[in-house]
């Protein structure tokens, strides 16, 4: 009796479920889909960063042939207002603007064109108010109030004491610091600065929305948390959960960015005001100068350090420009922001982070909300407490770095620690040890991310024709969710990936789903794919035994067969069905919410070669090891590897959201810039696999890890090469040179 | 007072197919294509010239469709993504790219498959330094870029990549 070929998906090369349409042009974004009797909605928006607005006229707008309605605060309910958790942010301004960009009125018409000459004829008369755009200036005790009722604010994490532009304050840490400094031979204070940057995914936010027969409220829209929009949209416009239905479309990149409603509760009024479909579209310069960007930081650090390196406390204060309103983070504050010692055993740390209200575009998530930043800040004091001590920056790291039974800078023990592993292989990867020529530098950093938990649901559904389809509320954004639940019920099931279709469902068919950030899919979902498979498996399987007469025990699935192990009879399972009439169907919930038990390390090393004429620098590579834990997808990780490295390299050298008194200077890609296919160095990944990841696979996350490190390797390789540190993001060649002038006078 | 500009009618050659449309004086060829003619599989980022994703090949050059006018297609021959397959299947970037890895959310994609046809009908063997310079005007933001790089690589080690139907 020879056995059946075992077929396997999990830890194969699996190119995306979704490829075809994406390389044939067929994939369907929110501004491809064309609904009879669309209208195009457009916004038109303050020119003033803090201003009350004294009236609006749009008379004449209202004339405009091809306008079907105008609207402005006025005709909204008071207070109509939406949040991710702090409900702040206006649909429409009602009395104040708070930034340059903020919307104040809108316009539905037959093209876009029509739409636009429209809003040109809207007057609004502002009296301008004095403004605030430095963070550090709005927290002074005597600052103008920007949000003088935000005591009342609904979803703020924490009771404020007083009205005050400091929304939100959050502390984490072990020990206690005070004694930690005192305990302390050295202590060194430092200040860094991290500009604003943008997502920058290449498709603009977009929404459709429609109020259908039934007077249901059916969107599709350019967002990765559906359940999540489906309950602020219905917070926001007063509907209840039931009446709104979030539809799956393809999404052009996300990085944290496309999880707000932003202007759907808008385009909903401008269905209700017009009954037609309303699509909004945002112009790239909209993106870029009123669309929730990642938050610029000042980080004040204090590290308390022994002459031999050992780092006995850090303290940093990371204050976190939120612009003018809080409500794109889905936490009311940025949890990562705790992250920045993770990967070190630090006896006493305190990490204080502020959210503050300022006069500038609101900020939201990006690919590690306030890890980027923190990690920046925690990992170039590294360096520099190192080279104050006259101490190679490697040693200090390595003696601080986490080991297995100690607890890291948040006091937390996790199992499994591989930062040591990981840094070698970074190392490695590096060339470390090779000689290196003449104004080129090496820096290493480091960080850890434990996956997020979440829920979700999953279906399995095996039909009479021997057909897959896997059901899922996932709404993916271009991470390899949907490649990864093919994966894990393929396995389960014997099957080639490809054997399974991937099906997404629209809000109305499962209670709630976290949705797609904080590397949640990978742990959670692989759980539910891989469950829903089994229990299909388990129903056929019994199904098949009750059919054929075969006994139940002996009976396992091998593919498209089902054996008898006994006999070594086998017989098709998709007869089986097609004998008993309906499709067996198995499904799994997963609500997995807690902290996960492992974290997964990342390194980094970076090599650099400055031009000491110019401070120009040279990118030369990347080395990047990673703990994993089990690789579902070796093409899937890789892809967010590279990816986020990309972007980690423009946090580093290229990217700043520039502005001037609230205004956004780089408001295109021409002065917006991103790495580009010239701009990148050579990436050497190391994956350092393991039994010690999460679910049923052993997975970890990889969304985040990636692009956190990047700028701070940077930074820390041109002190190496020149003996310059720029404290200051992003390192530009401007900064460098300004640096060796100083230095040598 | 704002009155509707008069459309000119515009004879063009899309994917092979004659096509005669009305655009408007100012509607861009990308305009023209996902708006008029309904073929989305163009895509707009940054609809200024700068990302790539709306490249498309006009007469046999690539150009950013939302800096060209609708009008300019007159007489032309436009050829986009939905036309890249052939009937005997994928084109072997489009394979490539499926079998790489070479997109995640997939918006750049058909502005990299254009130009990257383009650069294979040039040049059928480019090394790794010129398909970066060639392809440093299409953004992603996704890939890091280094599996889009191998998979032109891998279609460009195949016979015929670059003899699509817009051989220019
Ligand atoms: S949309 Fe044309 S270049 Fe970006
Ligand atoms: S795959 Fe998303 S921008 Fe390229």
């Amino acid at each position: 009796m020879t056995s059946p070929t075992v077929i396997h998906s999990v830890g194969l090369p699996a190119p995306r479920a979704d490829a075809i349409g994406k390389v044939t042009g067929g994939a369907t974004y929110t501004a491809d889909l064309r609904l009879p009797g669309t209208v195009w909605g457009k916004v038109l928006r303050s020119p003033y960063p803090h201003a009350r607005i004294a009236g609006i006229d749009t008379s004449a707008a209202r004339q405009v042939p091809g306008v079907h309605a105008v609207l402005t605060g006025d005709d909204l309910p008071p207070n109509t207002r939406f949040g991710r958790r702090i409900v702040d942010v206006p649909v429409l301004a009602q009395g104040i603007v708070r930034f340059i960009g903020e919307p104040v009125a809108a316009v539905a018409a037959d093209d876009e064109d029509i739409a636009q000459r429209a809003l040109d004829l809207i007057e609004v008369e502002y009296e301008e108010l004095p403004a605030i755009f430095d963070a550090l200036e709005a927290i002074e005790p005597g600052a103008t109030l920007l949000h003088p009722d935000v005591m009342n604010y609904t979803g703020l994490p924490a009771p404020l004491e007083r009205p005050s532009n400091v929304v939100t304050r959050t502390v984490w840490g072990t020990g206690d610091v005070d004694q930690g400094f005192r305990q302390a031979e050295w202590t060194f204070d430092y200040t860094f600065t991290i500009p604003t940057v943008h997502q920058a995914y290449i498709e603009p936010h977009s929404c459709l929305v429609r109020i259908d027969e039934a007077g249901r409220v059916q969107v599709w829209a350019s967002n990765k948390a559906p359940y999540n929009l489906r309950q602020q949209v219905a917070a926001c416009i007063g509907l209840p959960l039931e009446r709104i239905r979030i539809n799956p479309v393809t999404i052009g990149g996300d990085f944290g960015g496309k999880g707000s409603p932003m202007f759907i509760p808008l385009a909903y009024f401008l269905a209700k005001a017009t009954a037609r479909t309303v699509r909004i579209v945002l112009a790239y310069a909209e993106e870029l100068t009123s669309a929730n960007p990642r938050h610029p930081c000042v980080a004040q650090v204090r590290v308390g350090a022994n002459r031999d390196g050992t780092i006995v406390a850090y303290q940093a204060r990371l204050v976190f420009n939120s612009g003018a309103y809080a409500g794109f983070k889905p936490a009311g504050f940025l949890p990562g922001a705790q992250h920045g010692g993770g990967a070190y055993h630090v006896p006493h740390c305190k990490v204080e982070a502020l959210g503050v209200y300022t006069n500038r575009v609101p900020c939201g998530h990006m690919r590690g909300p306030g890890e980027p930043q923190s990690i920046f800040a925690f990992e170039s004091a590294v360096d520099r407490v190192a080279r104050d001590l006259g101490l190679p920056p490697l040693e200090v790291r390595r003696k601080n770095l986490l080991r297995d039974g100690e607890t890291n800078s948040l006091g937390h023990r996790y199992q499994d620690i591989r930062a040591e592993d990981t840094l070698n292989a970074a190392l490695e990867a590096a060339g470390w040890d090779a000689p290196k020529g003449k104004n080129v530098g090496r820096g290493v950093a480091i960080c850890e991310r434990a996956p997020g938990g979440g829920e979700t649901h999953a279906n399995v559904t095996l039909h009479a024709d021997g057909s897959v389809v896997l059901h899922t509320s996932i709404f993916e954004q271009g991470s390899g969710s949907y490649t990864t639940l093919q994966q894990v019920a393929a396995e389960e099931l014997g099957l080639p990936h490809d054997a399974v279709r991937v099906e997404v469902w629209d809000t109305d068919a499962v209670p709630f789903d976290t949705g797609v950030g904080g590397s949640r899919v990978t742990r959670v979902a692989t759980q539910a794919g891989a469950g829903a498979a089994q229990q299909a498996r388990d129903l056929l399987l019994q199904r098949a035994a009750q059919t054929l007469g075969w006994p139940r025990e002996q009976l396992t699935l091998a593919g498209t067969r089902i054996r008898r192990n006994d006999t070594g009879e086998t017989h098709s399972w998709a007869d089986v069905i097609a004998k008993t009439g309906s499709p067996v169907v198995g499904g799994a919930s997963i609500k997995d919410m807690g902290p996960a038990p492992v974290t997964g390390f990342t390194a980094q090393v970076a090599e650099v070669e400055v031009d000491p004429e110019t401070g120009a620098v040279k990118l030369r590579r990347i080395a990047s090891a990673h703990d994993v834990g089990r690789v579902v997808n070796p093409m899937g990780i890789r892809g967010q590897i590279y990816g986020g490295i990309a972007q980690g390299v423009g946090y580093g050298m290229m990217e700043e959201l520039r502005m001037d008194d609230g205004r956004v200077t780089t408001a295109s890609f021409a002065d917006y810039k991103i790495p580009t296919m010239a701009d990148m160095p050579e990436v050497r990944i190391v994956l350092l696999e393991s039994e010690s990841g999460v679910g049923p696979y052993h997975v970890k996350g990889i969304g985040e890890n990636p692009n956190a490190p990047t700028a701070a390797a940077i930074a820390n390789a041109v002190e190496d090469a020149v003996g310059v540190r720029i404290d200051d993001l992003p390192i530009t060649a401007e900064k460098v040179y300004r640096a060796l002038r100083a230095k040598r006078q | 007072m704002t009155t509707q500009p008069k459309k000119a009618r515009v004879s063009t050659t899309v994917n092979g197919q004659p096509v005669d449309v009305l655009v408007a004086p100012y509607q861009s060829l990308l305009e023209m294509l996902r708006e008029v003619l309904g073929l989305t599989g163009t895509k707009e980022g940054c609809n200024d010239g700068n990302c790539g994703a709306c490249t498309v090949s006009l007469d046999g050059r690539i150009v950013d469709s939302c800096l060209v006018l609708g009008a300019e297609a007159d007489g032309k021959r436009v050829d986009t993504i939905e036309g890249m397959a052939r009937p005997e299947g994928l084109h072997p970037l489009q394979q490539a790219f499926l079998e790489e890895a070479a997109l995640q959310c997939g918006i750049c994609t058909p502005g990299f498959l254009v130009a990257a046809r383009a650069l294979l009908e040039r040049e059928p063997h480019p090394s790794e330094e010129r398909i970066r310079l060639w392809l440093a005007g299409n953004l992603c933001r996704c890939t890091g870029y280094d599996k889009i790089v191998g998979a032109v690589r891998k279609a460009a080690a195949l016979d015929g990549a670059g003899n699509g139907r817009a051989a220019g």
